[in-house]
């Protein structure tokens, strides 16, 4: 009797996947025929049912064709690596250093992103690389504001946790402090929107040639941690208990430091800087799910990316022109949802 | 590793530490027999727990070495000595919420390759040490809704689920009231394994312990079994204590402390 029951949870549990992976894919359909140009759906359909060799599309306007395959399927394939990808992020750093306030900007790689952005933005550089220079700025400062905190932290292995915290927290400062130097003595106006724009995230730069970058960053950074779920389950319960179960941390921790910088900085670089994904989409998942990694780590990842490819939906589609910034929009729809879990009647937070 | 290759399930071989020049362990040689449950008591400050974290490895001897089932520790990963040996802390709170059964099911860590794939076995194992210390109906509960003695009676359990074939107690009984203190000592005392405690109250040392060991000021002062070394002498010389010592029963020492003894 207990087996059978058993057995109907996982297959319950299977369910759960499938619908979440369904999600996805709903969702990824949803994003790519909604925005400014109304294109029936019919046509979506048939652009991406041609797309994936099943039929030849007859009749839909090349710009049509256009918009939907070369602007908005890039678009939204950036939304969901990026919404993974800072979920993945802020899931493994809440480990890493045994805080929920955790976020994959706490070690100072947005500051340090952001500096390298405006420098560029301030220098006239954004046309160099290709149209590039600012995304290479920003990862340049995002590896150097990681390089210090890691430096800062030192090896030391006593409360490794709180000095990284504490590193982050300086360097970020000292980092923002310089960004907006820059952006005050430059006192340019034409600079200052666009570097104030681009701090607050944009995936308007989604090109199908500029995604393999973040693709395979997510891809690897998946695949990595994936292979460490009960190294980061061990992480939870704190340093000496990790050792006891045969988890060196202080070893792993190096590691999963620079690989969630690196990840973080390729996001960064790509659209910007947008907070909230990364705290909440781990809380939540972990709400619903509980706090073992086997679940939590395929679980941020499918929320995060269909949590970002709807936001950004609604970033193309709430004002009758232009688009909102992304930051605004995650922070705009995430906070009452997450307060929804938060006062939940059965329990809430589970950190 | 062949059975009965070994007598000692642990050896502590002249084992020295110290911090910033203060001496924190002098010298220390102790064993546990195979399957013996042996206790180490002394005040605050001894060098109780740094004794420990030097078997359970979170410190790295500066002198000496130790032997765990036959095997050096430092020839051992992490993830062997894991395999062999559990340690039931002294509480530790938790940042994160974990349900019951997957707390308990982190005591599999060390059995589970890479990815953490829980097979058929480590389900048994958690679901038995989860019975074993009457949790088992709260598995669904979240650890951070449980009383102080519940969360400890999980971690006793996940210790369990790791099957180990060495136990060591960091003060376990901390945050249990009388009765959960002796079921935990007494389940670590049928599991047949070698157990190795640090216990604060003398009276349970003496009622589960073959033999003890007493250290302070980082020095072993005394070992062998309670009946023979727990005396009010020894007692006042440890802790600065006056107390009677009256017979219980099969000779077993019982500690009795009074106000009244104070004046003596």
């Amino acid at each position: 009797m207990k087996d059978i029951n058993r057995k109907d949870m996982n297959d319950l549990r299977w369910l759960y996947w499938m619908a979440g992976i369904a999600g996805l894919f709903l969702t990824a359909g949803l994003a790519v025929s909604v925005g400014v140009v109304a294109i029936p759906e019919t046509e979506t359909m048939a652009v991406l049912a041609s797309m994936l060799g099943l039929s030849a599309e007859m009749g839909i306007p090349q710009g049509h064709y256009d918009i939907i395959w070369e602007l908005r399927m890039p678009r939204v394939i950036l939304a969901a690596l990026a919404g993974a990808g800072l979920a993945l992020c802020g899931t493994v750093m809440q480990a890493l250093v045994q805080n929920p306030l955790a976020e994959p900007y706490i070690l100072g790689v947005a500051s340090g992103a952001s500096l390298g952005a405006v420098v560029v933005i301030m220098l006239g550089g954004s046309a160099f690389l290709a149209g590039m220079g600012v995304s290479a700025g920003a990862f340049a400062g995002a590896v150097a504001a990681t390089v210090i905190v890691v430096l800062l932290a030192g090896r030391e292995q006593s409360a490794a946790a709180v000095r990284l915290i504490l590193a982050g927290a300086v360097v970020s400062a000292l980092f923002s402090a310089l960004a907006n130097l820059v952006v005050y003595l430059a006192n340019d106006a034409e600079g200052m929107r666009s570097a104030a724009f681009w701090t607050m995230g944009s995936l308007a730069g989604a090109r199908w040639d500029n995604l393999w970058l973040p693709g395979m960053a997510v891809l690897a950074g998946g695949v990595f941690f994936a292979l460490r779920l009960r190294e980061l389950n061990a992480m939870l319960l704190g340093e000496e208990t990790a050792i006891t179960l045969g988890v060196d941390l202080t070893h792993e921790r190096r590691k999963y430091l620079v690989l969630t910088a690196l990840l973080t900085g390729i996001i960064v670089s790509a659209c910007g800087i947008f907070g909230f994904v990364g705290l909440i989409v781990p809380h939540g998942v972990r709400m619903l799910w509980g706090a073992d990694h086997r679940r939590v780590l395929p679980g941020v990842m499918l929320a995060g990316a269909i949590f970002l490819m709807l936001v950004d939906m609604l970033c193309r589609v709430l004002l009758p022109s232009g688009e909102l910034p992304i930051g605004i929009v995650t922070a705009l729809v995430g906070a009452p949802l997450f307060m929804r879990l938060l006062f939940r009647a059965d329990g809430g937070l589970r950190c | 590793m062949l059975k009965g290759a070994y007598m000692l399930d642990l050896e502590v071989k002249a084992l020295s530490f110290s911090l910033r020049g203060k001496e924190i362990l002098q010298d220390i040689s102790l064993s546990v027999k195979r399957g013996e449950f042996v206790g180490i008591i002394g005040p605050n400050g001894s060098g109780k727990s740094t004794l420990l974290k030097h078997v359970y490895r979170v410190q790295q001897p500066q002198r000496g070495e130790i032997v765990l089932l036959g095997r050096r520790l430092s020839d051992m990963t992490l993830a062997e000595s894991a395999q062999e040996m559990a340690v039931v802390g002294q509480f530790h709170t938790v940042a994160f919420d974990f349900s019951v059964y997957d707390m308990v099911m982190m005591g599999r860590i060390p059995q589970q390759r890479h990815g953490g794939r829980i097979t058929r076995q480590d389900k048994v194992a958690v679901e038995r040490a989860l019975q074993l210390v009457g949790m088992d109906a709260m598995a669904k509960r979240r650890f951070h809704s449980l009383s102080g003695g519940e969360q400890q009676r999980v971690v006793m359990a996940r210790a369990l689920a790791q099957e180990p074939r060495f136990l060591l107690l960091d003060e376990p009984t901390n945050h249990l009231d009388i009765r959960y203190q002796m079921q935990l000592l007494e389940l670590a005392a049928g599991l047949g394994i070698g157990v190795l405690a640090v216990l604060h109250d003398l009276n349970l040392a003496a009622m589960y312990c073959k033999r003890l060991y007493v250290l302070k000021d980082g020095q072993l002062i005394a070992a062998g079994e309670p009946q023979k070394i727990l005396t009010s002498k020894l007692v006042y010389q440890v802790y600065g204590v006056p107390c009677e010592i009256l017979q219980g029963k099969q000779n077993r020492p019982v500690i009795v402390f009074g106000r009244e003894a104070l004046a003596i």
